[in-house]
């Protein structure tokens, strides 16, 4: 009896950790930056777009001209792209790309023009790893005073 | 023999029992015109209110039954809830996923402060309340001890935001926007301009049958026994000191659920002030719903929460309009809050001693008849 007891409870808590694991998986959050900006793939220059649409997931879409960023708040690993942009012939395209993001990676960069001008290449073409730079990161000038202490109002020079 | 009371005894006697309600509505019936706000506004915030703070109260029910009086030792509860959430803001884990992993984190830290609470409570018999007290700050000191000092260098928060500019412990409020409502808007009805969030009431609601069914189990038996007469449970072999310390695991796990609700409502934690202050305004707010030190139900939550929120949302107008200084209501809620406890506390002591004096004339009447 006492070890199934043992069983039962040792079960309860592998289910939980499990749960715990899955939680962390769907509810991880991350940032999914779209930018259209130049870049050099391969040592080949690719120009921006003059204006193309980006929606991440079912997220409302968001225009973007030359040099413009923007940004989806998602939450879980996997997330679908869908870039809409008309070329130099008026035609219109679609593409429709899905993407992994690494578990811990707060944020990343879809760069959009990287995208268009290879759309059947692997996610590491167009999807980089982002790094908030550290002088973004803005301090408070002096440290925070933390209370800790509910009386502390009475403490006074004497 | 019985000795009859008549109608007007009756009246007073109900009065006397419910003493502290009957102030409560007084106070409001006073302050609610006084404040000058629609009844719109007043059923919209006092449903915000009976969500924030339901299910932190009814924690608060199953050591009433095991008769260890009002647990103070909550706010251990609720510390264990935020360093949950400290945990999943670092992690940026969001929505209900993180609320739930919240708990989950929480879950295995309120059980072994609730054992040890229980514990100590166990050799403080008859002074669990001032013990548990006691012990929430005694707690505190150790809780900052870890949130100040421990997390950065011992524990690793990867999140800068949320670490002091000095490079370790944690900053004064941490901005819950990732959980901010979760469970609010989750199933979120409109009746006419009052939102409902279905969804918090659903799980208030199980809670409370849970307490329900709870109470009708064999622990929680065995409970009720324990709290009308240790000797007599121990004489029926029932472990006395297991159950006790068993009531105060369940509140202080539910507190710390609580907290966790409570705190994706109001969506900032205040790092280092939030689980003191949830102690005492809860067991202000059972308090005036009626409960007595020993006995409280469901009824008293969810009464207490409109009348000692109602006092809350209406004194500060009614302090400005009064007299010009919306302070006067700031000072008023607050020493209300500890009034209430202390005049509650002393009106169930008179009341025990009526009882008893009462039991005692009854006792002599009926010898004199058999005389």
């Amino acid at each position: 009896m006492k070890g199934k007891t043992l069983l039962i409870r040792l079960a309860v808590i592998a289910v939980i950790l499990i749960l715990s694991a899955i939680l962390f998986f769907v509810g991880k959050s991350h940032t999914v930056l779209v930018d259209n900006k130049a870049v050099t793939v391969d040592g080949k220059e690719i120009a921006a777009l003059k204006l193309v649409e980006v929606a991440v997931n079912k997220q409302a879409s968001w225009e973007l001209t030359p040099r413009d960023r923007d940004k989806f708040d998602v939450t879980g690993q996997k997330h679908t792209v869908t870039v809409a942009y008309t070329d130099e012939w008026w035609e219109e395209h679609t593409i429709v790309r899905t993407f992994t993001v690494p578990l811990m990676q707060d944020m990343v960069m879809i760069l959009v023009p990287a995208l268009v001008a290879n759309p059947e290449s692997d996610q590491s073409v167009w999807l980089e790893n982002y790094e908030i730079p550290s002088y973004a990161v803005t301090m408070a000038e002096s440290d925070e005073v933390v209370v800790t202490d509910d009386m502390a109002g009475l403490i006074t020079d004497l | 023999m019985t000795l009859k009371a008549t109608k007007g005894q009756r009246v007073l006697r109900f009065m006397a029992n419910n003493t502290v309600p009957i102030l409560f509505l007084i106070i409001c019936a006073f302050g609610i015109p006084l404040s000058g706000y629609s009844a719109n506004y007043l059923i919209s915030e006092i449903i915000v209110r009976l969500v924030r703070n339901s299910f932190l109260i009814v924690s608060l029910l199953i050591p009433i039954l095991a008769g260890m009086g009002l647990n103070f030792g909550m706010t251990l509860g609720a510390m264990a809830g935020q360093v949950g959430l400290i945990f999943i803001s670092d992690w940026g884990i969001v929505g209900i996923p993180g609320m739930v992993l919240a708990m989950v984190i929480s879950t295995p830290i309120s059980m072994l402060l609730g054992w040890w609470c229980g514990k100590i409570l166990n050799m403080a018999k008859g002074r669990e309340m001032v013990t548990s007290y006691i012990i929430g700050f005694f707690m505190n000191g150790i809780y900052q001890l870890v949130v100040l000092y421990g997390m950065g260098p011992v524990i690793p928060i990867r999140n800068k935001a949320l670490v002091l500019p000095r490079g370790y412990g944690i900053r004064n409020t941490v901005n819950l926007i990732g959980i901010r409502k979760a469970l609010d808007n989750l199933i979120a009805v409109r009746i006419g301009t009052v939102p409902i969030p279905v969804a918090t009431f659903v799980l208030i609601a199980l809670l409370c049958l849970f307490v329900l069914w709870f109470k009708k189990t064999k622990l929680g038996q065995d409970m009720r026994a324990v709290g009308q007469d240790m000797e007599v449970a121990r004489a029926a072999g029932i472990p006395v000191e297991h159950t006790r310390i068993v009531s105060i695991i369940i509140s202080t796990v539910f507190a710390g659920y609580g907290m966790i609700i409570y705190l994706q409502n109001i969506g900032t934690l205040n790092t280092y002030n939030s689980h003191m202050q949830i102690g005492m305004f809860s067991v202000a707010a059972l308090l005036v719903g009626g409960a007595t030190v020993a006995k409280a139900n469901i009824r008293n939550v969810f009464l207490g929460v409109i009348l000692f929120h109602l006092m809350f949302i209406v004194s500060p107008m009614a302090g400005k309009n009064l007299i010009g200084q919306a302070q006067l209501g700031e000072y008023f809620r607050v020493f209300v809050s500890y009034g209430v406890i202390t005049i509650s506390l002393v009106l169930y002591e008179m009341r025990k001693k009526r009882e008893q004096a009462l039991a005692g004339l009854t006792l002599a009447a009926a010898q004199e008849v058999e005389a």
